[in-house]
């Protein structure tokens, strides 16, 4: 009796297990699903939109030259809206995406405009603020809930979907330990389709599981971070650093002109100037000066560490590199939450990454649905059981009376 | 006749039991019903519908002309340890965006440059100014931008901040009421 109880205890405990596993997505799965669903979509969002608007492809001609330098965005910009203020202009390289310009009208409007980075040719514009990429980032991120409402700074949504990291973990890790000798799931992948479809859901939901690994522990952790970031901000922890005040150009640098605004140097200048003395960056996307006493911001993808951008502030009226921000430089804090956001959204390599994402994002989606699949009719039987039992008890006393 | 009443308890229990698990579904209604807001939300922060949510008025300063709006009809927002903060944005006409070199914005006159107060940020056409309000200005106080120009000169204009921003002011009167 002695040793029946012994070998009867690690049942127990995996069934405890196993429990544990089951219950701990399924009050929420379906809002689980849809965060899932909806973070899948995003991150292919800007591909979606590729798809089905031709303005922000980058349609090489035949005759496919050098691509437009931001000095030639600029004049493109002036040519064909004059007066229009810069702001911002993305240069996506070895891209499929059209080079972008944010631009700022005299009636105050402003649009995002989609420039052929071969041609120069404005393919399309669109009014800056909300876009479907940013829209659906907003959903599966926040759930639309507004920041910083005056109760928590970050958005309550915010909370709402990160925090669902830690039942995704913890499904993780359960749903490891009760799938016994997992990894020969690996060796011997099982998917039976003509058994029920309670069978189907039970292979897909252990085959997808252990392919699912890795992807299920970076999103689950970085989810958690999120967290953790956030309530850091509520905080006030600095991310920057506490010693990284905003760097101005000083009142005696910025010239005095009789003749209006003085000239200042081009931003092909200032990222020629960062290229001179750093090796290996590759600008991407510039901002230009918000104020008299303000910089160029030249922001670049570290090559030597993709999940990293990197910052430059260029002097607009001297050249001199006021503050450059390398991988090496970025405080520690700034390169969790900076590589921790690139490791969720999988926006560090291109589309083949991306594709990558989305493929096991479906799988994912399709995991959380098929665990409630499963509980639903395992859980259904049990219970229809056990009235089936009942009924049957309270029919053998009528019986015997 | 109990036999047929536990029966139906037993049928709404089963189907309470199985709907139950998917009632976080009813979450996904936030997103839906704040859609329009975030729309609205977002045409105002791209500028997409004009300066801000209230235009104040258009001053002329000196040679120069300025248009001035509330980025939202709102109270100003606590922002953490900075206090409470107010958005507004102001734009420059086009034939002066290039003669001016900064314009700044704060509560009550300015004794000098560098009390001018916060200053505009990013296009001529849309500057934005968060400005900080403490909770004990008056309700008198008068909104002071100062425009400086790149060969050095200074205009001034002002508005009174009842009509800057009546939101503003109902927010002082209930914060002074406590």
């Amino acid at each position: 009796m002695n040793s029946n109880t012994q070998a009867q205890a690690p049942k127990k405990r995996t069934q405890w297990w196993f429990l544990l596993h089951s219950w701990l997505a399924m009050p929420i799965w379906l809002f689980l699903f849809f965060i899932c669903l909806t973070g899948t979509i995003a991150t292919v969002s800007q591909e979606i939109v590729w798809l089905f608007d031709s303005s922000v492809r980058a349609n090489p001609p035949d005759n496919a030259g050098e691509m437009l330098t931001f000095d030639e965005v600029i004049e493109v910009v002036e040519r064909e809206a004059p007066g229009a203020y810069v702001a911002e202009i993305t240069r996506p390289v070895k891209s499929q995406f059209a080079l972008t310009a944010e631009i700022s009208y005299p009636d105050s409007t402003s649009e995002n405009v989609f420039i052929n980075p071969y041609t120069g040719e404005i393919q399309g514009r669109a009014a800056s603020g909300f876009n479907f990429r940013q829209f659906v980032r907003a959903i599966h991120g926040w759930l639309l809930i507004p920041f910083n409402t005056g109760f928590t700074r970050y958005s309550f949504g915010w909370y709402m979907v990160s925090v669902l990291g830690i039942p995704m973990l913890l499904s993780l890790i359960t749903g490891l330990v009760v799938y016994k000798k997992f990894w020969r799931g690996f060796l011997h992948p099982r998917l039976r389709v003509n058994r029920g479809a309670r069978v189907f859901w039970g292979d897909f939901h252990r085959l997808a599981g252990i392919w699912s690994i890795p992807f299920i522990l970076i999103i689950s952790v970085t989810a958690i971070w999120f967290m953790i970031q956030g309530l850091l901000f509520e905080a006030g922890v600095p991310f920057n650093g506490a010693s990284q005040a905003p760097v101005f150009v000083p009142r005696d640098e910025v010239p005095v002109a009789e003749q209006g605004r003085p000239p200042l140097i081009t931003p092909d200048q200032a990222i020629a100037a960062v290229n001179q003395r750093y090796d290996n960056v590759e600008a991407q996307v510039l901002r230009l000066p918000g104020t008299a006493f303000g910089h160029y911001r030249v922001l670049g993808r570290s090559q030597a560490f993709p999940l990293v951008h990197e910052s430059f502030l260029v002097n607009p009226y001297s050249g001199s590199i006021d503050e450059a921000m390398r991988v090496g430089d970025q405080p520690g804090l700034m390169f969790t939450r900076l590589s921790m956001r690139a490791l969720h959204t999988g926006d560090f390599v291109g589309l083949s990454l991306k594709l990558v994402y989305f493929f096991f994002g479906v799988l994912l989606t399709m995991m959380v649905f098929s665990g409630m699949r499963i509980w639903m009719t395992r859980t259904f039987k049990t219970t229809q059981a056990a009235i089936r039992q009942k009924k049957a008890r309270v029919k053998a006393i009528g019986d015997s009376a | 006749m109990s036999n047929a009443t536990t029966k139906k308890g037993r049928k709404t229990d089963s189907r309470w039991f199985r709907w139950r698990f998917h009632l976080s579904g009813l979450l996904m209604l936030i997103p839906l019903v704040l859609a329009p807001f975030y729309i609205e939300l977002m045409s105002v922060f791209g500028g997409a519908s004009g300066l801000g949510a209230r235009h104040i008025g258009t001053q002329a300063a000196g040679p120069w002309q300025i248009t001035l709006a509330e980025q939202f009809e709102q109270a100003p927002k606590l922002d953490g340890p900075a206090g409470y903060m107010k958005t507004f944005n102001a734009a420059l006409c086009q034939t002066c965006a290039e003669q001016v070199k900064a314009v700044y914005l704060r509560l009550g006159k300015p004794r000098s440059l560098r009390t001018a107060g916060v200053i505009g940020f990013g296009s001529p056409y849309h500057m934005s100014f968060s400005m900080p309000v403490p909770e004990n200005t008056a309700l008198d106080a008068e909104l002071w931008l100062t425009l400086e120009g790149w060969d050095g000169s200074l205009q001034q204009v002002q508005w009174p901040l009842r009509q800057a921003s009546p939101a503003t002011i109902e927010f002082l009167q209930q914060q002074q009421e406590l």
